[in-house]
């Protein structure tokens, strides 16, 4: 083939399944928005147009501008019943599930810069910096959803990462902030040599790095093989699971999660929101996919017993890290005094949740037979990945809600102890109310948001235990920790509605009417309302677990 | 009717319908928007009918237009319906010639009679054809479906139960046209009145001069004027949503909202014992009826499974509604051979069936359903036996008064009961008949008696309703809905008379005290007058020309004289209304000359009553010119033409009954017609009758031939009867409240003896208990709940230990969770 025809290949699209690039670049719109919207505004305070119009309108409207073209190819792909194409020669996959998340990123975007805005975290002469990381790690979230290849997986972590580092260590003065900035950036590299090395190592085994080959290539070099005597077997059981540290880093899951407490703790209440909601739906997306692909997702394999066993195994050992995780995180947030603090470990643990529903579905994907898309229990796997997405839509609302509240009494009071939060009621009872509201709902009490999130994931974990007994340690563990959480959450919701305010304490208003409350008022609205009309979310949240199947 | 047509008139309908509640909602909160002595809560209500009767007349005017007023001038409306039309056709032109002009009629009844005897036994002519005729074995179901002469759809289904809907629906048809019409237009009347009648309200301080209070005060309250207006407008809606239901569940809903507002307005003056009493016995009269309108309702339910009037839909996916289902398109009953049961059609009016067995309802069932819902008229239109809250119902405002005996409340009863007319077997209709028979009767002779002026009316109502009962049971469909709309226009003018009246003898009734009147209340003396010989039917002798009741009470008659030619055994149901023809021709004037002829017997009333304001006078004129001139033409006229547009089939043919009853129900169309042939006999008859009754009047209370004391004195007990109003309160009294109380001592006794002693000893157990289980709970759960507390508290707490803040520990830990994870999946992973 001479570089001609090489040339025309790229333009146009010569193989199967793949977008020309000319499609690619039209499909990554809203990733360039975002990026564009940088350039923008670095360019806008060179020439000092941020004096003329502040910074952040910048970002909100890239923000929105990036959501309504993922809405529209939603609304596009959603018309045609196009199937997944894979874009950029491969390196990427646009399917609804990459839409899901990408639309759910850049909606969570504009959240965050509207958080910011009304509690004024950035001051205008850093708001430039401040929102360029941000959406930079927005981008590399993006990326990370639609990521189809090892070296994009690579390269999206770090994307969504490095920005995460400076955003932790943005409030410069204090002491506090830049420690944890720099814990995080150590861990950070650490985890992601580990995972880079996993990642060589088994693009070495197999011989490829895309996804949608990687069963395949599994498949041919494993057949009749078994046990850890083999070599081969035990090179590639370490290569996944140094792949696994990466993606424990960005989960926080116990044992990798040190990093979460002191980072979140350090960092200002806005960036914790954002690292917990966002990186965590992004990594989420990401080890869906790889784990699916590893099953057999797009390579046009399908049950054999080797990627059959290959699933149960990675879904038995993420239920494990999820029991671990959960019940640590639980604990753990037992005895904090800082609200931050005990938000890291409530993250920490409901991370431990949503993994639930990954073990859940790869456990349920591991029955699948020989013909192609006929599972032992049809509706079981896509019935989990449908309870993650809605645990995950949810569980924005109810998160960010929560640290937006932390932000806004933090900008009133100058604390973030839990015993400074007595009596916010009598003074805020907006706060208070609506920090209940998020408070219950992490716990999953009926009939808020997160009850129906964690009825659908311990539904799919109950299905799952009809492929394997281990997997009622799993519900088990979710129920004992659902209910164990019950303490330290109401603790907040106690403090903060029963408790008097002491006399001298820090006085809070926020009035009705003033758009901090109404924006806490709408995020706990979604809340509540997700709790009461189901079947919207969760009709979107199924189509996009049938890119799947 | 075409279905463009349909939606225009729907459209225009609705709005009529939901304006007066918007002018409730409106209303209801005026304080809101402005204070307490402003008037603009009554424009709001008048604005919101007059629309309303704005709407509903362009209604009539379109739908008029779209057919060129063929109901008019096209005589032969059943054709459609009737399967040997030849008979009508050959007829249709002399029949827009007006039916009661005797030589006409003269003319023709020599011809008519052999028809009649000959179709009375061998069924060989066409009418005989159509009759319900179970054993006639060339009975053709297959009718192609006629055009319809109805318009319906949904606005709203709100719920699916199975096969049944439960839906908002409207049916218009010309009745329903009509009816909207007439309620809108007087109740604006009404409305315009009763913005000078309830000017009293217009205060922050009413003083209600008939509540003593224990200090020798009397009560006082801030005024409710706005309140009236916003009760007014739920009244119209509800009224107006009534007639224009598609459905008879629907029909139920705002039968109740109907009985609702007038609870409400007939309780206006709350404080008012007897007021608050008469609005629950009004209320409670009526549940009384609703009982038997819901087992009728389920019957329905249960049997035909849909609540739809009309059919829905077009060619195969029609869906056909009660009537169509019990009488096809040709207007049998399709009985079956052992008269047991009914088979049901469907759409295209064949015998439906469902997986093929043919559906069909007991006969005694359809019967029960006919009676049931006929229960519901019976309470809402003040039937014998449940006749005894609308008299006392007097105790509201007299607007009100004027609505619910006109327009609204009791029109809804004798409305639901002509809708349902299909539904109705020959039986049902007899016992309607004879209900209607014994109402008029005994309602007019207590007229007689009573001084209240008021309250004559009131009675005068019970008497026309029965009358409109009777006629629709001797199947004098056309004539029973004609005099509903000619008695709406002349009672609710008799009502705002008396109104004008009482407002201005300042709140004096009693016609004893009255007297003269005339000389000061010259309009309202002379519109009332009006008033009284349009419902005593009076009309120039030999000439035929009336006012409206004359018309409208004479096609009832004539009805009624058919029919009792047909059944001789029922001669009662044609001599009963005869004679109280004439009673009520006493009556009325005996009403009118007390009040306003003669002497003023009571110097002081005479002294301060006045003429009452124009916006009270000029509803009575407008009115008086209707209650004149509505029926213009008789069953010739427009009204009368308008409303048998949508006569339903069985009124227009001979129908002999399959039931154990044997009766026979006269047939009404075209010139060979039962009616027709008796029509001018009965008249002649009945304006005899009101003639003698009003001279009657005429010497008793002006000439004062005989005195009237004398009378009374010589017939005391018949004296005291009628005074106690036949006796009925006491009746049922004894009947149902006594043995209610000794029922309800007995059971408070019960209650106090056993159930309190058992619920007092479960109490103490239970506090034992209870006591019991609070130590458990303290010392044991509480216990193992805090221990697990605890443990999970410390466990937490010592999990902080691990995170010690060190970052060099932080990165170890990866290297240590790498290979301790490596070791133990290499420990775990099968070898």
């Amino acid at each position: 083939m001479d570089f001609q025809a090489l040339f025309q290949q790229f333009l146009h699209g010569g193989v199967a399944e793949q977008a020309s690039i000319f499609d690619s670049v039209s499909i990554f719109l809203p990733e360039l928005v975002l990026s564009c919207t940088i350039v923008l505004m670095l360019v806008a305070r060179l020439i000092s147009l941020d004096r003329l119009i502040p910074t952040h309108w910048f970002a909100i409207f890239g923000g929105m501008t990036s959501f309504i073209l993922v809405l529209q190819q939603f609304w596009k792909l959603s018309m045609n019943e196009a199937v997944a194409t894979k874009i950029f020669t491969g390196l990427a996959v646009h399917d609804e599930f990459s839409i899901f998340f990408r639309g759910f990123l850049a909606f969570f975007l504009v959240f965050v810069v509207a958080l910011t805005v009304l509690t004024g975290i950035p001051d205008d002469e850093d708001a430039p910096d401040f929102y360029s990381l941000l959406i930079g790690a927005v981008i590399g979230m993006m990326l990370m959803a639609s990521a189809n290849h090892l070296l994009m997986l690579f390269i999206g972590i770090e994307m969504a990462s490095v920005p995460s580092y400076a955003l932790t260590g943005f409030l410069k003065g204090r002491r506090q902030s830049s420690e944890a900035a720099l814990k995080f950036v150590v861990y950070g590299a650490g985890s992601a040599g580990v995972m880079l090395f996993g990642i060589s190592l088994l693009a070495g085994l197999l011989g490829t790095a895309e996804f949608s080959e990687l069963a395949l290539r599994f498949d041919a070099v494993f057949t009749g093989r078994s046990g850890m005597q083999d070599p081969t077997v035990r090179y590639v059981v370490l290569a996944l699971l140094m792949i696994a540290v990466g993606f424990a880093f960005k989960l926080s899951l116990v044992p990798f999660h040190f990093w979460c407490p002191d980072a979140f703790h350090g960092a200002p209440a806005e960036v914790g929101g954002f690292l917990s909601i966002g990186s965590k739906a992004a990594a989420f997306a990401l080890l869906v996919r790889l784990t699916m692909s590893l099953g057999g997702y797009g390579s046009g394999v399908h049950g054999t017993n080797t990627l059959n066993s290959l699933s149960l195994s990675c879904g038995l050992g993420l239920g494990i890290l999820a029991i671990a995780t959960t019940t640590f995180g639980n604990l753990a947030a037992y005895s904090q005094q800082n609200i931050k603090r005990m938000l890291a470990y409530s993250t920490i643990a409901h991370a431990g949740y949503m993994l639930m529903a990954v073990s859940a579905l790869l456990v349920l994907q591991s029955v699948q037979s020989d013909a192609p898309f006929q599972l032992a229990h049809p509706e079981g796997a896509p019935r989990a990945m449908e309870g993650l997405l809605y645990y995950l839509s949810v569980y924005l609302f109810m998160n960010l809600g929560a640290f937006s509240i932390v932000a806004l009494i933090r900008n009133q009071t100058f604390s973030e102890e839990i015993d400074d939060y007595r009596g916010v009621a009598q003074q805020a009872p907006i706060l208070a109310i609506c920090m209940a509201i998020c408070m219950f709902s992490l716990v999953g009490i009926p009939p808020l948001g997160g009850f129906y999130g964690k009825a659908f994931i311990f539904a799919s974990v109950y299905e799952a235990t009809n492929v394997h007994w281990f997997m009622w340690l799993v519900l088990g563990a979710g129920g004992l920790n659902t209910v164990i959480s019950l303490f330290y959450y109401l603790r907040v919701a106690k403090t903060m509605c029963i408790d008097l305010r002491p006399a001298g304490a820090a006085e809070i208003s926020m009035p009705a009417s003033s758009s901090p409350a109404l924006y806490v008022m709408l995020v706990a609205g979604m809340v509540v309302f997700l709790g009461i009309v189901i079947n919207p979310l969760s009709v979107v949240a199924r189509n996009a677990a049938h890119a799947f199947f | 009717m075409s279905e463009t047509t349909g939606k225009i008139l729907m459209l225009l309908l609705t709005a009529a319908w939901l304006l007066p509640l918007a002018g409730f909602v409106v209303e209801i909160y005026w304080l809101r928007l402005s204070h307490r002595l402003h008037k603009g809560a009554a424009y709001c209500a008048v604005g919101c009918i007059g629309l309303g009767f704005l709407c509903s007349l362009s209604a009539l005017l379109f739908w008029g237009y779209q057919n060129n007023w063929s109901a008019l001038t096209e005589s032969d409306h059943h054709a459609h319906a009737v399967a040997g039309t030849a008979a009508h056709a050959s007829g249709s032109d002399q029949q827009s010639a007006v039916k009661h002009e005797e030589d006409d009629d003269d003319d023709e009844d020599d011809g008519d009679d052999d028809e009649n005897e000959g179709g009375h036994t061998e069924h060989a002519h066409a009418h005989a054809d159509d009759a319900d005729h179970a054993h006639d074995p060339h009975a053709d179901h297959a009718h192609a479906a006629p055009v319809r002469k109805y318009a319906t759809g949904t606005y709203y289904e709100l719920a699916r139960f199975s096969g049944l809907r439960v839906s908002l629906d409207w049916y218009i048809d010309s009745l329903t046209l009509v009816m909207f019409v007439m309620v809108t237009f007087i109740a604006t009347c009404i409305h315009l009145f009763a913005i000078g009648y309830m000017k009293d309200e217009l205060t922050e301080e009413y003083e209600d001069h008939e509540v003593h209070l224990h200090g020798g005060g009397h009560f006082s309250r801030p005024g409710r004027f706005h309140r009236f207006f916003a009760y007014l407008s739920l009244f119209c809606f509800s009224m107006l949503g009534l007639v224009l239901a598609g459905n008879i569940f629907q029909v139920f809903i705002f039968w109740e909202l109907v009985g609702l507002s007038s609870y409400l307005l007939i309780g206006f003056y709350i404080e008012r014992k007897s007021a608050s009493t008469a609005a629950n016995k009004a209320f409670i009269m009526n549940r009384v009826g609703d009982f038997g309108f819901l087992i009728g309702m389920m019957i329905l339910w249960t049997s035909f499974g849909t609540f739809q009037f009309g059919d829905r839909g077009e060619g195969a996916h029609a869906e056909a509604g009660l009537f169509t289902m019990v009488r096809g398109h040709d207007g049998k009953l399709d009985v079956s051979e052992d008269g047991k049961q009914v088979y049901l059609r469907n759409a295209e009016g064949e015998r439906a069936e469902k997986n093929g067995v043919p559906l069909t309802i007991s006969y005694v069932l359809l019967v029960a359903a006919g009676l049931g819902v006929f229960a519901g008229s019976i309470g809402k239109s003040a039937q014998f036996p449940l006749q005894t809250w609308l008299p006392d119902a007097m105790e509201g405002p007299t607007p009100v008064s004027a609505l619910v005996h006109s327009a609204t409340m009791v029109a809804a009863g004798v409305y639901l009961a002509a809708r349902f007319y299909p539904v109705f077997t020959p039986e049902v209709l007899l016992g309607i008949a004879y209900i209607g028979c014994i109402t008029l009767f005994i309602a007019a002779t207590i007229a007689v008696v009573v001084t209240d002026i008021k309250r004559v009316l009131a009675y005068s109502t019970i008497s026309q309703l029965g009358y409109m009962m009777l006629a629709i049971g001797v199947s004098g469909w056309g004539a029973a809905l004609f005099h509903l709309v000619t008695h709406a226009f002349f009672k609710s003018l008799m009502f705002l008379c008396s109104g004008s009246v009482i407002a201005g003898c300042h709140h004096v009734q009693d016609m004893n005290r009255m007297g003269g009147l005339r000389h000061k209340m010259k309009i309202t003396a002379y519109t009332m007058l009006i008033g009284v010989i349009a419902i005593a039917g009076l009309a120039i002798p030999g000439t035929s020309i009336g006012l409206s009741g004359f018309y409208s009470k004479d096609a009832i008659v004539a009805s009624a004289m058919a029919y009792s030619e047909l059944n001789p055994g029922h001669f009662l149901l044609f001599i009963t209304p005869l004679v109280t023809a004439g009673i009520t021709s006493f009556y009325m004037f005996r009403l009118w000359f007390l009040t306003f002829a003669g002497a003023p017997r009571d110097a002081e009333v005479y002294e301060h009553c006045h003429e009452n304001p124009r916006i009270m006078t000029t509803p009575l004129i407008v009115l008086a010119v209707l209650a004149a001139g509505c029926a213009w033409g008789g069953e010739g006229g427009p009204l009368y033409r308008l409303i048998v547009d949508s006569e339903t089939v069985p009124a227009v043919n001979r129908v002999i009954s399959v039931g154990s009853s044997h009766v026979t129900l006269p047939s009404h169309q075209g010139h060979e017609s039962d009616v027709h042939h008796v029509h001018a006999t009965a008249g002649i008859l009945a304006l005899v009758s009101a003639l003698i009754g009003m001279a009657m009047a005429y010497l008793l209370y002006v000439k004062k031939a005989v005195d009237p004391h004398q009378i009374r004195m010589q017939f005391s007990s018949v004296y005291d009867f009628l005074v106690d109003k036949w006796r009925f309160d006491a009746l049922y009294e004894v009947m149902f409240v006594a043995p209610v109380h000794v029922i309800s001592a007995w059971c408070v006794d019960f209650d106090r003896r056993v159930l309190d002693t058992i619920l007092h000893g479960a109490a103490k157990v239970t506090v034992i208990a209870a006591k019991w289980d609070r130590f458990f709970d303290e010392t044991f759960v509480d216990g193992v709940v805090n221990l697990v507390g605890n443990v999970t508290y410390t466990v937490g707490n010592s999990l902080k230990v691990v995170q010690t803040g060190r970052l060099r520990q932080y990165v170890m830990w990866i290297a240590v969770g790498v290979i301790a994870l490596f070791g133990a999946l290499f420990s775990a992973i099968p070898k």
